[in-house]
């Protein structure tokens, strides 16, 4: 019967990620009726790919691919993805063959966030279980959350968009999910790997590094160790092989020495690309200079283009710090009260800096969006799920119409959009509170459940109920 | 939406100590009904109250100065124009091939003055569908290439390069004119303009270029516009046009005969361009007319309700009535003028008013019962022609490319004989010449007046200030009866405590409660994408050929029928999926409902406001009283019994159709109703690309499906 079930889901997963699929190649074949790629909400500097194709176009010609502020992208993607934006099918669409890769990008990610998800459920279920919490939960339905992720992640609009639109975006997302993926699943190599490419891609990602090693030392789902002496104080006896295993400095370590070994590897690959352009610090300047000086002010999704904008020149090196530093702020407590759970701390630390980054595309909601889903079972009891689904929906319908307004009816101007763009991030920091508050209030729950088994228990945990 | 929605939220958690504001939000939660009735009371009120709220025009911008100079139009250039006026007239007596030889004569007259002429020609394009039109650029249109030689059109262009400019803006002046069948207050248009352009050639004040268009309307004016802005805005690389003009030899012989007649003049064969557009008039001359006083008719509605800038209209209204002695118009519906409810309604106001003003003598905001009756039969026009996002004339074309536009139709007193034509040439000459010189002194484009307001007489209009809370009032109800709905569903089993509820048995309840709208918003997002497949139905209906209004319209009714069986069968079933596992399913069905609408409506408030506003006034209502037909029959009161007779009146009055008919039973008498003419308006608001086409498709046909099924739930 579980076996039936369990086939049955799984055909109707794959069913869902062949439609989504077939619903790219679709979209791909009207890219003129769509005209995505222009969108600001898809295509920011960063990842746009009129910029690619300039930068590539620059670089055929012997010039420098930054040269006229027009390409910030790594030197890597040119290579990879250069040749690409100027090849040319006979009888199909323009961008065929980029857009096949990005449609391929997006499934790499969906299942390794499948895989991820998979592993996550598997130590969550372990942990369950040398907490003998097994039976409590037994009659609850667990959601396989992998398939989900998987599957908010292909069938999120937000992912189609961005891969339909032609921006790089999907691959940064993979390179991220990469990461995540190798150091669930101990592939140290490859999570240092995937960790060097997305900071290289668009630096934000280097704050994963602090999940990573939690994950690396700790496995992807340690209760804290409170819990089990508490557990095993009320039973009287401690049972070793149930408890889990401590920080292990060894695969940090490795981790460290592949990361260094990568991103040397990466380095001198672009030096070695940009030798005649200025060398590596013109890359950096242009990329992750240009990252962290927010020089483009073109509006975007973001709040930091207009502020930027308003803001006289000489504070402007204060607020770029005063920004920046905003992220850094939340890394550290963030990390302390989520560290067993280094999954959903990455979660946490993605849609920050998708959030406070200063060009942030949809391409970055797409990503944590569909790590979300890792979690369906812990935010069963979430808040506020149908207010922000309807806000989520509401604003990007919104956007849209904002900027039509402003820039082609000119009845409009940009308070309109930056209006719909301040809307977006407070949902997005309601998701964020809401998303900590739920996995504190189930975590609050488990406890719970440990300390009131040993009391006679069902009475006392209703008049215990409140908090 | 976010804040009541947020508090309705908060007071499921049980909290000992509960800060105001949340409070407040409970508070206006549990009590979302009397909440409801009372903002939707008020928001129709409110409605009913703009006129007495409208404010006095103003001009905004000081660059204008509209007046400051006295008109320098003379009896000489009126004179100029008589004589265009009677070479035209002779003409169109002359010979069959007068549509050439009247344009002939045009740029012969534009070239005496010295101004550079050229033509242009143009194929007409028939409109097409665009769905996705609103959202690009306006000229992502496609351009058809295959054009016949025997329809084509052709503009003449009179461009005056200014003295004190650099080139770089230009002014545009159009006159419509059709050389086959020309009126008299065609020509008389074209006279006008010309002796206004005569003046314009000698000042020396000019900063700006004059484009002085002749729009051949023989395939109605908008096209003709539209082809020529098309044309301007954007240039065209391709070796298309030349092609064209080659293959047809006619179209060649007349230019050659243009070239050599005028060898040396500035005549010029290629299109011709002066600088980006500052504002455009668009003069018309009516030929016959039942006004007292010699009057100005202005229209400004351009797609989708857009307005150009109040500033132009002020302009206008400004010199005509101060300056030139004219009566400003705008449309009204001349319907209501005779109702008498709206009369009594009026000296309520007016009444009212008198006493506040007895109370407080600083208090003034009556208007008078005829006056409130006009201003609201003109912002009942305002709002119908802005909800149909048609132009209401050829300056619709400009907006599209973010010039601000209007259309000035001249009706004089008299049937027009020679007296007359000079002084209607005289003033409306000096009208124009005013406009153009106050435009002229324009230094950015217009932007300090409004582009969103509603006129309710010449000089008097609603900013959108004013008339949002109107419309705010009237969806205010929608998320706070969402929300209770909300919470009422998710507490059905009186477990106010679930949140923390961690028995065994309850945890699967846990998993459901909080995500159980999910079913509910998966029926709702397919009844949408079934909204979305049938505005799109249209587009594939209307490529049999031969199909009469009537037989389309059942084809349409149909497969629309057909495709929403298909979608329950194969993506799960909408309306049946409200199974009765759940006693309150129906509840979050509406709830989500109600969300989406709220969202819909948010929407066309900012696209198309008058949309927004006409289509809250039927939704709302039907969204928040739909309730399921067997509860209330069960429950028999009197209070249920007529939330069914509302029920049942709604639920037919939303349909679009039956809405559609409805309207236009009250405006032209329900005898010439016919089922075609449905399927008629239907095509002319997407051959616009009105907005209003998607807003009935894809929020209020479903929004009236959804309620309907709730209306029909069996629980």
């Amino acid at each position: 019967m579980e076996k039936l079930k369990k086939k049955i889901g799984s055909i109707s997963f794959w069913k869902w990620v062949i439609a989504s699929v077939i619903f790219r190649l679709i979209l791909i074949y009207f890219p003129q009726n769509l005209n995505l790629s222009s969108r600001p909400e898809v295509s920011t500097p960063l990842t746009s790919f009129r910029r690619l194709a300039e930068g590539y176009w620059l670089k055929q010609s012997s010039m420098s691919p930054y040269a006229g502020s027009m390409y910030h992208g790594s030197p890597l993607l040119l290579l990879l993805l250069g040749p690409l934006t100027v090849k040319r099918i006979e009888g199909q669409p323009n961008h065929i063959l980029y857009s096949l890769v990005s449609v391929i990008a997006d499934l790499v990610s969906a299942m390794l966030i499948r895989a991820t998800g998979q592993n996550l459920q598997l130590a969550y279920l372990r942990t369950l279980g040398s907490l003998d919490l097994v039976k409590q939960i037994e009659g609850s339905e667990i959601h396989p959350s992998g398939d989900v992720a998987a599957l908010i992640y292909l069938c999120n609009p937000f992912t189609i968009v961005a891969c339909v639109g032609l921006s790089t975006s999907p691959i940064e997302n993979m390179a991220v999910i990469l990461c995540l993926y190798g150091a669930c699943s101990r592939l140290i190599p490859l999570a240092a790997f995937g960790w060097v490419i997305a900071t290289h891609l668009s630096l934000y990602p280097a704050i994963l590094i602090i999940p990573v090693i939690f994950l690396l030392g700790r496995g992807p789902d340690a209760p804290p160790w409170k819990l089990f002496l508490q557990r095993h104080q009320q039973n009287g006896m401690l049972n070793q092989s149930k408890l889990p295993p401590g920080f292990s400095w060894g695969p940090i370590i490795r981790f460290a020495f592949w990361s260094l070994v990568w991103s040397v590897y990466v380095l001198v690959l672009c030096g070695i690309s940009l030798k005649q352009f200025g060398g590596l610090w013109e890359m950096f300047k242009s990329t992750y200079g240009f990252i962290l000086t927010v020089e483009d002010l073109s509006p975007n999704i973001g709040v930091l283009w207009y502020f930027f904008a308003e803001v006289f020149e000489f504070f402007r090196s204060f607020f770029l710090i005063v920004f920046h530093v905003n992220i850094l702020f939340m890394i550290l407590p963030l990390a302390i009260r989520l560290h067993h759970r280094p999954c959903y701390l990455a979660f946490v630390y993605v849609a920050i800096f998708s959030m406070l980054k200063s060009y942030p595309s949809v391409g970055d909601s797409a990503l944590y969006l569909g790590l979300l889903g890792w979690f369906v079972n812990e935010f069963s009891d979430m808040q506020f799920s149908l207010f922000l689904f309807c806000g989520y929906v509401g604003v990007s319908l919104l956007s849209p119409v904002m900027h039509n307004l402003w820039i082609w009816r000119g009845t409009g101007n940009a308070n309109f959009y930056f209006a719909t763009a301040m809307v977006y991030a407070c949902l997005q920091i309601v998701l964020v509170v809401e998303g900590v508050s739920a996995m504190l209030n189930h975590e609050r729950k488990l406890r719970r459940l440990i300390t009131g088994k040993t009391q006679d228990s069902k009475s006392g945990l209703l008049s215990d109920s409140s908090p | 939406m976010a804040e009541t929605k947020e508090k309705s939220h908060s007071d499921e958690k049980p909290k000992p100590r509960v800060r105001p504001i949340v409070r407040l939000g409970i508070f206006l939660v549990s009590h979302s009904f009397l909440v409801s009735v009372v903002c939707f009371t008020s928001g129709v009120l409110a409605l009913f109250l703009l006129p007495v709220l409208a404010k006095n025009t103003y001009i905004s911008e000081n660059a204008l100065m509209p007046g400051s100079a006295s008109p320098m139009l003379s009896n000489h250039h009126v004179s100029d124009g008589n004589r265009l006026v009677k070479d035209l007239t002779n003409s169109n007596l002359k010979s069959s091939e007068t549509g050439i030889e009247s344009h002939k004569i045009i740029a012969k007259y534009m070239l005496d003055v010295g101004a550079e002429v050229s033509f242009h020609k143009f194929h007409p394009q028939m409109n097409q569908f665009h769905p996705l039109h609103f959202f690009s650029s306006p000229d992502s249109g496609k351009i058809q290439e295959n054009c016949s030689c025997s329809s084509y059109g052709i503009n003449t262009v009179g461009i005056i390069r200014a003295p004190r400019g650099d080139g770089k803006e230009a002014i545009v002046l159009v006159t419509p004119y059709n050389a086959l069948t020309s009126s008299f207050g065609e020509v008389l248009s074209l006279g006008i303009a010309y002796s206004v352009f005569s003046l314009l050639t000698q000042v020396t004040w000019l900063a700006k270029d004059i484009i002085w268009l002749v729009v051949d309307s023989q395939f109605g004016e908008y096209a003709a516009v539209s082809a020529w802005l098309r044309e301007y805005q954007t240039p065209k690389f391709s070796s298309h046009s030349t092609l064209n003009a080659e293959m047809c030899p006619d179209i060649n012989y007349l230019f050659e005969i243009k070239v050599h007649s005028m060898a040396g003049s500035k005549f010029s064969n290629s299109f011709r361009r002066a600088g980006t557009m500052t504002a455009a008039l668009v003069l018309k001359v009516r030929d016959q007319s039942e006004q007292f006083d010699d009057t100005v008719s202005i229209y400004a509605e351009a797609s989708n309700g857009q307005m150009p800038n109040l500033d132009l209209i002020n302009v206008v209204n400004y010199l005509a009535v101060h300056r030139q002695g004219l009566r400003v118009n705008v449309e009204k519906l001349w319907s209501l003028l005779n109702s008498g409810w709206l009369k009594s309604l009026g000296e309520i106001f007016e009444s009212l008013a008198t006493i506040a003003k007895s109370l407080n003598p600083k208090f003034k905001f009556g208007i008078p019962a005829t006056e409130y009756v006009e201003g609201i039969a003109t912002l009942a026009s305002s709002l119908y022609y802005q909800a149909l996002g048609v132009p209401t004339g050829p300056h619709g074309a400009f907006r599209d490319y973010q010039v601000d536009a209007i259309t000035l139709e001249i009706s004089p007193k008299f049937s027009l004989d020679k007296v007359w034509c000079s002084d209607i040439l005289l003033r409306g000459g000096r009208l124009i010449e005013g406009v153009i010189r106050s435009v002229n002194n324009l230094l950015e484009k217009f932007h300090q007046s409004f582009f969103l307001y509603l006129l309710t007489s010449p000089s008097k209009f609603v900013s959108v200030g004013v008339y949002m809370i109107a419309f705010a009032l009237l969806i205010a109800p929608l998320p706070m009866v969402a929300a209770s709905l909300y919470v009422d569903a998710n507490s059905s089993k009186g477990d106010s405590s679930f949140l923390f509820a961690i028995t065994d048995t309850d945890e699967h309840g846990i998993t459901i409660r909080s995500w159980r709208w999910l079913n509910s918003a998966k029926s709702v997002f397919i009844v949408h994408l079934w909204g979305a497949i049938v505005s799109l139905l249209p587009y594939f209906i209307c490529q049999i050929p031969d199909c009469s209004p009537t037989t389309s319209f059942m084809i349409w009714v149909l497969l629309s029928i057909l495709s929403l069986l298909i979608l329950n069968l194969v993506l799960a079933s909408p309306l049946a999926c409200v199974k009765a596992s759940q006693e309150k399913e129906w509840a979050l069905v509406k709830s989500v409902t109600i969300s989406s609408v709220f969202i819909g409506l948010g929407l066309m408030s900012v696209i198309n406001f008058a949309t927004a506003e006409i289509g809250a006034l039927l939704m709302v209502p039907m969204c928040l009283l739909a309730r399921p037909l067997k509860l209330d029959v069960r429950v028999g009161t009197l209070r249920s019994c007529c939330r069914i007779i509302c029920n049942l009146v709604l639920g037919h009055i939303a349909f679009p159709p039956a809405a559609f008919f409805l309207f236009k039973g009250m405006l032209d008498g329900f005898g010439s109703a016919n089922v075609g003419d449905f399927w008629m308006w239907v095509e002319s608001l997407w051959a616009w690309n009105s907005a209003t086409y998607l807003f009935i498709g894809m929020v209020q046909l479903p929004c009236w499906v959804l309620c309907v099924s709730i209306l029909f739930h069996s629980c």
